[in-house]
């Protein structure tokens, strides 16, 4: 499983996550962007579903914990959606890393596709994360999409609903634009590192030592 | 203070800051980080202070504006279904920002207090498995190359004119581009090693010879005193808090 | 010890051979082309990268230290130019206990000092065997053997005349460098009040030693390093690219990974169009044009991604932007590392063109042989002070 590129794969997307993510959460935006990696990892080991999720699912957690330790301490607290954005990734966005290669690429169809799996990851993002947001932190973390839950309290929600209707708000249009970047991001990745990534582990090994 | 010392003792005042929940049970935390970049990191602190006030600062500004000037209770009252008070929210707010600053302080002195070695230095001395090092070095080694992949991807959109040296419009509309020449500079850098560089020479078990040949030093009485002053301040706060 | 030189054309099958060569035996001690591809990447300053390889008996070899390394045992090893990343690989090796080493075309890029040190040090080892690609070594030194390549992949030609055939004239402007100074934040000086003079149609070769500040002053011109003291004007007008942004360079870097703006040719030229100021500008590589050039350079499609490429072909495609004519001046660092001679050719007479159309050239070679076949004048770079002659 653990070959010397897919290591350095996982190092690689965790690192896209700390900086993107950083970058997000500092300026206060309601989005996150802050795991293109973990769906990256998985269009880019596609070929081999369990890997991808378990490299994805570490990339991820990760960087929760470099995260967590430099820049939001509410972070490492999201590791079940951190699961919940690979699992997907894997078992959905995955399934047209061909598309995204196409050259030149079919506009409307690569529009359709990054929406509905946009949208998928967003809603399963935003329920897992709901009760975490809503319980552990009173529906406000230190994200910018805390401004959107402290509203619908104001309206007279209940905690989790507002956790929920935020994250159902939020939650879409972010995993949207993570998708696409992922998408925009392995088409531009070479063949000889996607092809370095599928390699056996004993071939690879043998090579690496 | 040894690294693997220091690598415990973060690890400790981690642990203090994660558990203490009320203002009070971190003052003996604070008091031990106090004492700590007196004796160990001298007048770097200062540095430390700076860059851990950077992250904060923002994030309590935030937290002030939402939780005490729009929602106005905190949490534990929001889940309870009560009214609340402003100043339940602000402690809620203190408490949170009093953990980061710790978390990230602690982290930023025991780094400025090995600055002199590098961080393949670091790995060496430490008493931890030699496939946990080599995996230490390995993610070390691409942070390395992640900055001379941003190195790289700069100079060239930089040449091109695509981005500007300095911040700009350009550079936030452009920054996408940014983004993948990095990532396209890093991925080439690493294929390349991983295919040539690396196979050819064994360079990773090169990596667990010098581990091997490495002294790492064992625990001395001063990681003895900061291991104790800091799991008691976590242990205060452990306290504060039942009470 | 078996010393043996690998020759033949680009394509030809020569780094396949050396890595069969070297993969023959028990590990090998390898340096690639350009700087990255010569030290391991696992250490963050050149004294960490030396232990890395250092072995714990003497190996059985005199050393080779033509590094200052009390200077630069805390640098990173990325700060370091080029050829002092090959010399400190070649370090490493000294010290190492490898009995093989394979040397891929890294040797191009030492200076005139330098390089044969590094050759003598080769051809004196006492025990293991040597591999080496090079292109600017025409015939093995005494004591070596060869073996030719010859097996050729097709479709990667190099038709620069034919690239070139709608060049027209260009004015470009006079470049006036007055009291330069630069220095790297780590505190290296690089230049101290520098100054230099560049007339439009003529070519200028940078000379100097390894680390002397070629590259920093390419870098200078684009904008991408700011100097802390100092002016360059253009046709007497006052000109800051570091602040304004780049608008006469066009600049092929030392390792050609190194200038890409985007995944593939199209993405590149385009995001590189997109900024141009004026149409006229823009015309000059518009898809169609920059398609009739690649395939000159044996590149099919606009598509094609730039790093599935060849090292070779890359190196090619880097020349593609400043031979279109886009920019007056033209900027080449180590344009040949790589190429063979017969390529080499073809490229000094492209630069002697474009100066006679009234472009500017600025090129940074170790390669004499390269650089006698383009009409040219020197510039040296010497104790942080610039002289032309």
């Amino acid at each position: 499983m653990f070959t010397t590129p897919r290591l350095v794969l996982i190092a690689l997307c965790a690192a896209l996550n700390v900086a993107v993510g950083s970058i997000v959460y500092l300026l206060k935006l309601p989005i996150y962007l802050d795991s293109i990696g973990i769906i990256l990892c998985a269009l880019l080991l596609a070929s081999d579903r369990w890997a991808g999720f378990v490299c994805a699912s570490i990339a991820g957690t990760i960087s929760c914990v470099i995260i967590f330790l430099l820049v939001n301490p509410f972070f490492i607290w999201f590791e079940m959606t951190v699961l919940a954005i690979a699992l997907i990734s894997v078992l959905l966005t995955a399934r047209f890393t061909g598309l995204f290669q196409a050259r030149p690429l079919p506009h409307g169809k690569f529009v359709t596709i990054v929406l509905l799996c946009g949208v998928v990851t967003g809603v399963v993002s935003a329920i897992v994360s709901a009760p975490v947001v809503a319980y552990l932190f009173g529906g406000v973390t230190g994200s910018g999409s805390a401004f959107v839950v402290a509203f619908f309290l104001k309206t007279g929600q209940k905690l989790l609903d507002a956790a929920v209707l935020s994250g159902l708000t939020a939650d879409p249009i972010d995993k949207i634009l993570q998708v696409l970047f992922a998408a925009l991001l392995y088409r531009a990745t070479p063949a000889d590192f996607i092809a370095m990534l599928a390699t056996p582990p004993t071939a690879s090994a043998a090579r690496a030592a | 203070m040894t690294p693997n010392g220091a690598a415990i003792f973060v690890a400790v005042m981690l642990a203090g800051a994660l558990v203490a929940s009320e203002p009070i049970g971190f003052s003996l935390l604070y008091a031990v980080i106090a004492a700590f970049a007196l004796v160990e990191v001298g007048l770097r602190t200062f540095a430390a202070l700076a860059r851990s006030a950077l992250v904060v600062l923002p994030l309590a500004v935030f937290m002030a504006l939402v939780w005490v000037g729009f929602v106005g209770r905190s949490p534990a009252e929001i889940a309870a279904g009560v009214p609340g008070t402003r100043v339940a929210s602000a402690t809620y707010v203190v408490v949170v920002c009093l953990r980061l600053f710790l978390i990230v302080l602690a982290t930023q002195l025991v780094t400025l207090r090995f600055e002199r070695l590098t961080p393949l230095q670091f790995i060496c001395a430490l008493r931890i498995p030699t496939t946990a090092k080599r995996l230490l070095a390995l993610t070390l080694s691409l942070s390395e190359t992640l900055r001379h992949a941003v190195e790289r991807a700069r100079t060239a959109l930089i040449a091109a004119g695509v981005i500007t040296r300095r911040p700009s419009l350009r550079n936030i509309i452009n920054g996408w581009m940014l983004v993948q020449t990095v990532w396209l500079s890093a991925i080439t850098i690493a294929v390349g090693r991983m295919r040539d560089k690396w196979p050819i020479e064994g360079t990773l078990s090169r990596l667990d010879d010098l581990f091997q040949r490495a002294q790492p030093q064992s625990l001395g009485s001063g990681d003895a005193i900061w291991l104790l002053l800091g799991a008691g301040a976590a242990a205060f706060g452990i306290g504060i808090g039942i009470a | 010890m078996a010393r043996q030189l690998i020759t033949g054309p680009n394509f030809s099958g020569r780094s396949d051979a050396l890595r069969v060569r070297l993969t023959a035996g028990g590990p090998a001690f390898f340096v690639g082309p350009y700087a990255e591809a010569a030290l391991s990447g696992l250490a963050s300053t050149a004294a960490d990268e030396l232990s890395v390889y250092r072995a714990d008996t003497v190996p059985q070899r005199a050393p080779f230290a033509p590094l200052d390394f009390e200077a630069c045992a805390d640098r990173k090893p990325q700060s370091l130019s080029g050829g002092e990343q090959v010399l400190l690989a070649l370090q490493c090796f000294s010290q190492s206990t490898y009995g093989a080493i394979g040397i891929d075309t890294a040797l191009e890029q030492l200076d005139g000092s330098n390089r044969p040190q590094a050759i003598d040090f080769l051809s004196q080892l006492d025990a293991g065997e040597v591999t080496l690609i090079d292109n600017r070594m025409a015939a093995p030194p005494p004591g070596w053997s060869s073996t030719a390549c010859t097996r050729g992949t097709p479709g990667f030609g190099c038709d620069l005349a034919g690239l070139m055939a709608g060049l027209g004239t260009r004015a470009a402007p006079r470049i006036v460098i007055r009291d330069l100074d630069f220095r790297y934040r780590r505190g290296v000086d690089v230049f101290t009040g520098a100054a230099l003079t560049l007339e439009p149609g003529h070519a200028y070769r940078l000379f100097g030693r390894n680390g002397a500040g070629k590259t920093t002053l390419l870098k200078i011109l684009v904008g991408v390093l700011a100097p802390g003291r100092g002016e360059i004007l253009l046709d007497d007008q006052p000109c800051a690219p570091w602040r304004h942004g780049n608008e006469t360079f066009a600049l092929a870097t030392q390792n050609p990974d190194h200038q890409w703006c985007g995944a593939t040719l199209r993405e590149d030229v385009g995001r590189r169009r997109a900024v141009l100021k004026t149409s006229v500008d823009a015309s000059r590589v518009s898809d169609q044009q920059i398609a009739a050039a690649a395939q000159k350079l044996g590149i099919a499609s606009l598509d094609q991604h730039l790093y599935e490429l060849p090292l070779a072909a890359r190196k090619r495609l880097s020349w593609l932007w400043p031979l279109s004519g886009v920019m007056p001046w033209i900027m080449l660092d180590e344009p040949t590392v790589g190429q063979d001679r017969d390529t080499c050719t073809v490229l000094a007479a492209a630069l002697a063109v474009f100066c006679r159309h009234g472009y500017g050239v600025l090129f940074v070679t170790h390669d004499d042989e390269f650089a006698g076949q383009v009409p040219h004048r020197m510039v040296s770079i010497e104790n942080r002070r610039m002289s032309t002659s």
